[in-house]
């Protein structure tokens, strides 16, 4: 038939793809044996056609989503934290926001909290033991970890139902995970997870509950 | 928790300086695109003082990138509230970080960098909380919870059938590793060639077809080459 005596390799294929997509010249010798070649062109063919569904599907989902309203929405969301953004040095409330920002059942929040709150209490605890041993002086980070966890913050914004923005809380929440994973994460904390791994975790508990 | 699920994306990491990307580019003398033009002039009117028209033409760029950056984001994380979020972070972050705009930089190349890492950091938050809070039930998909069940199709049949895709789909590009998923999202969700991924990620051009190939391959097999 032709000059080749090897098919396209699927690399090659995905090549071409990738080429011909960007709006460029496929290599010629590629180019020659797919016009030669009835195999090479059928799995080109699907490779393709598998590529392209792919990217417009995910673009059909989002766009479904994404409204112009809601891009609308977004803009404006925009603008207002540009606002924001620009007067630091003034504290100005906004209430009763249009946007939609999360939309997380703030029950749901309060019920992850009341857990989340077991299971830190359960890891501080061992914490607070490792903290106390005469040799265990100095521990920072676990220290630092067991005085955010039992400062009112946590609990009560847990249980702050009506509270309409979440955001910095949200926040707050995160680094206080973080610092707890990091302290978790000290060899001297390590050892006593084995204690933990005896005791029934909140999140299982309410697994089961479930 | 799945293990996959425990794996997480790399926060891209900083780039060369945009000459070494600029060399790898064909045309010294590339035409400057409007959105980077657009940039370039917001940078400077802010730094003479003029927000206000610096805002005016800003919501312009925002205009121009906000529906690719809404689906990629959409993509990272899979719920539109936060992708929501996402987006409007990245586009404050450029407002307020515009002073350090360089032009060498497509514009494109520099908000997709901080909108993905924005993404990153925020599936990096969301595993840590899902590691520590009782997981609960998340519900109906979005487009399910969306008025017409999410296409504009009103066979009920065939928007089920959607959606079950999607969430196929979206399954078997959550198994990818999280360079792959990256690269793959950017390049066939975010219209990007295989250059501009490379600028974005930092990862060299010939590296970023390799992953592209590699993810490539893998969802055609999660999937059964159907998509
Ligand atoms: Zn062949």
């Amino acid at each position: 038939m032709m000059g080749w005596t090897r098919h396209l390799r699927d690399d090659r294929l995905y090549e071409c793809y990738l080429v011909e997509r960007g709006g460029e010249a496929v290599d010629p010798r590629a180019a020659d044996h797919l016009a030669d070649c009835q195999s090479c062109a059928g799995r080109y063919r699907q490779l393709s056609e598998f590529l392209a569904t792919i990217g417009d599907e995910a673009a059909r989902e989002a766009d479904d989503l994404f409204t112009p309203e809601r891009l609308q929405q977004q803009q404006d969301a925009i603008q207002r934290k540009l606002d924001v953004a620009a007067r630091p040095a003034r504290v100005i409330s906004f209430p009763g926001q249009t946007a939609p920002t999360h939309t997380q059942p703030t029950t749901r929040v309060a019920t992850r909290w009341l857990a989340a709150a077991a299971a830190a209490g359960l890891i501080v605890g061992v914490g607070v033991g490792e903290t106390f041993r005469p040799s265990g002086a100095g521990e920072p980070a676990v220290s630092r970890a067991t005085a955010q966890a039992t400062t009112p913050r946590t609990a009560p914004a847990a249980l702050r139902v009506s509270a309409p923005a979440p955001a910095p809380d949200a926040n707050d929440d995160d680094r206080f995970l973080r610092e707890l994973e990091m302290a978790l994460q000290r060899p001297q904390t390590r050892e006593l997870l084995s204690f933990d791994n005896l005791t029934p975790h909140a999140r299982e508990i309410g697994r089961r509950v479930r | 928790m799945s293990d996959h699920a425990v794996q997480q994306p790399e926060r891209l990491s900083p780039v060369a300086p945009p000459a070494a990307t600029a060399a790898r580019r064909p045309a010294a003398a590339a035409p400057i695109s409007e959105d980077t033009r657009l940039a370039v002039e917001i940078r400077e009117q802010v730094a003479r003082g003029d927000v206000d028209q610096a805002r005016s033409l800003f919501s312009g760029l925002v205009t121009q990138h906000q529906r690719r950056a809404s689906r990629i984001a959409y993509q990272y994380l899979r719920d539109a509230a936060e992708a929501d979020e996402a987006v409007q972070d990245a586009f404050v972050k450029v407002f307020s970080h515009i002073a350090s705009y360089r032009e060498a930089w497509p514009f494109e190349v520099w908000f997709t960098r901080i909108l993905i890492n924005g993404c990153l950091d925020r599936r990096k938050s969301r595993a840590r909380r899902e590691r520590w809070f009782v997981s609960s039930d998340d519900g109906p998909p979005e487009d399910a919870r969306l008025p017409f069940g999410g296409a504009g199709n009103p066979d009920p049949e065939a928007r089920l059938l959607a959606r079950e895709r999607r969430a196929r789909l979206a399954s078997a590009i959550d198994r990818l590793d999280g360079r792959q998923r990256t690269v793959f999202m950017l390049c066939h969700y975010g219209d990007c060639s295989p250059r501009e991924v490379s600028a974005m990620t930092g990862l060299n051009e010939s590296t970023v077809r390799v992953h592209l190939f590699r993810a490539a391959r893998k969802l055609r097999a999660f999937l059964g080459g159907q998509p």
